[in-house]
């Protein structure tokens, strides 16, 4: 193409550059700043994950402790519950960290946009983790209050003596699945903005980039 | 770090800086956005140098890390993406009154560039360096056949903004 050709011969002219020189000191200055790149980004997040879940976790057992259900910590159930939640807090970090150490801006164009999208295929497998597991827990200790916390326990004994005890078990379970579901339903959003907005121009230059590609 | 690190890798891109200005100047409008990717690019070839082996020419190293930053790393600011808008609206007032003379066609040119997506952005960068389709297909990380097709695909499209 003759145009290109004659946009070649302008673009190698030494002199056609028109922006100002940057002298050494004022590159050297450049040096000292941070970077604000989306891995940067990436990797803040991630870390406000664990930071998040960790919260979460620590809260849930204060405020346990209040309820007067401390027994419960002692159940196989719970323990169990605790330690797989833990190996797979110390795996996702290290995956964290593994993703974040992989992402070199010497490698091509396409790995390097392929090993940023792994790091938030391993947030969304983090993210998909923690909801199962708040739903699995949920499941298994929401019984398990019911049959012990004796509030609950007086008030199950009224409305059976009343003839509501299906009543009250249906208005539980309601009540927990939709408050649980609005939950999921909230964090699914505010995951899908953040990595949405982050990652919308990166998606698009990966599928353009691999386009035709067999 | 070390400071003669420092010293070394700051007087090599003062060196090469016509490099980074160059990628600069394809992916954003104004001077601010300019700026600010010169920044960025500068802080992440200063973060892979000490992996900089030599083994490779410094320009050469230079074109993949601006490149990657330009199209992959580098977080584009509101501000950008308006001046982008301001400034293909002027671009078509310019080719309505078309003038034949080469600085004209040159204009017409680069603004025409400027109205490509990045990566079909980056595929012109390399081949305006003089890069032949091996060197691009490993700089993009696609086959030699794909670095083919996509830039006839550039030509075509370039030809259409042209002469719509």
């Amino acid at each position: 193409m003759d145009e290109l050709e004659l946009l070649k011969k302008d673009w190698q002219k030494e002199d056609n550059n028109d922006f100002p020189v940057l002298s050494y000191k004022e590159i050297y200055k450049m040096i000292l700043k941070k970077s604000s790149s989306i891995v940067k980004w990436i990797f803040i997040i991630s870390l406000l994950e664990l930071v998040f879940w960790l919260a979460l976790s620590f809260i849930f057992k204060a405020t346990s402790k209040n309820d007067q259900i401390t027994d419960l910590e002692s159940t196989t159930i719970f323990i169990v519950l605790s330690v797989i939640s833990y190996a797979v807090l110390v795996y996702f970090f290290y995956r964290f960290y593994m993703n974040y150490k992989t992402i070199n801006s010497t490698d091509n164009a396409s790995t390097l946009m392929k090993n940023i999208l792994k790091t938030r295929r391993t947030v969304k497998q983090y993210v998909f983790f923690n909801l199962g597991y708040l739903v699995i827990s949920m499941a298994i200790l929401f019984p398990y209050i019911l049959d012990h916390d004796p509030k609950t326990k007086t008030i199950i004994e009224s409305a059976t003596a009343n003839g509501d005890l299906f009543k009250f078990y249906s208005a539980m379970i309601v009540g927990t699945v939709l408050i649980v579901g609005i939950v999921i339903v909230i964090l699914l959003l505010f995951y899908w903005l953040i990595y949405g907005i982050l990652l919308k121009r990166l998606n698009h230059n990966y599928n353009e980039l691999k386009k035709l590609e067999v | 770090m070390n400071k003669e690190l420092e010293h070394s890798f700051v007087e090599l891109l003062e060196k090469h800086q016509n490099i980074v200005h160059k990628v600069c100047r394809l992916y954003t409008n104004n001077y601010d956005a300019h700026n600010d990717l010169f920044q960025e690019i500068t802080i992440q070839l200063w973060k892979a140098y000490p992996k900089f082996r030599g083994d490779a020419k410094f320009s050469t190293w230079m074109y993949r890390v601006g490149l990657n930053t330009a199209i992959t790393l580098y977080r584009k600011s509101k501000r950008t993406i308006n001046t982008t808008q301001f400034d293909t609206v002027q671009f078509k007032i310019k080719a309505e009154d078309y003038d034949d003379t080469e600085e004209q066609q040159l204009k017409l040119l680069y603004s025409a560039v400027h109205q490509l997506n990045d990566i079909e952005k980056a595929l012109v960068f390399l081949y305006l360096e003089d890069k032949n389709y091996k060197e691009i297909s490993e700089t993009m990380g696609i086959t030699e056949v794909n670095a083919r097709v996509k830039m006839n695909r550039v030509k075509t499209k370039l030809r259409t903004i042209l002469n719509p």
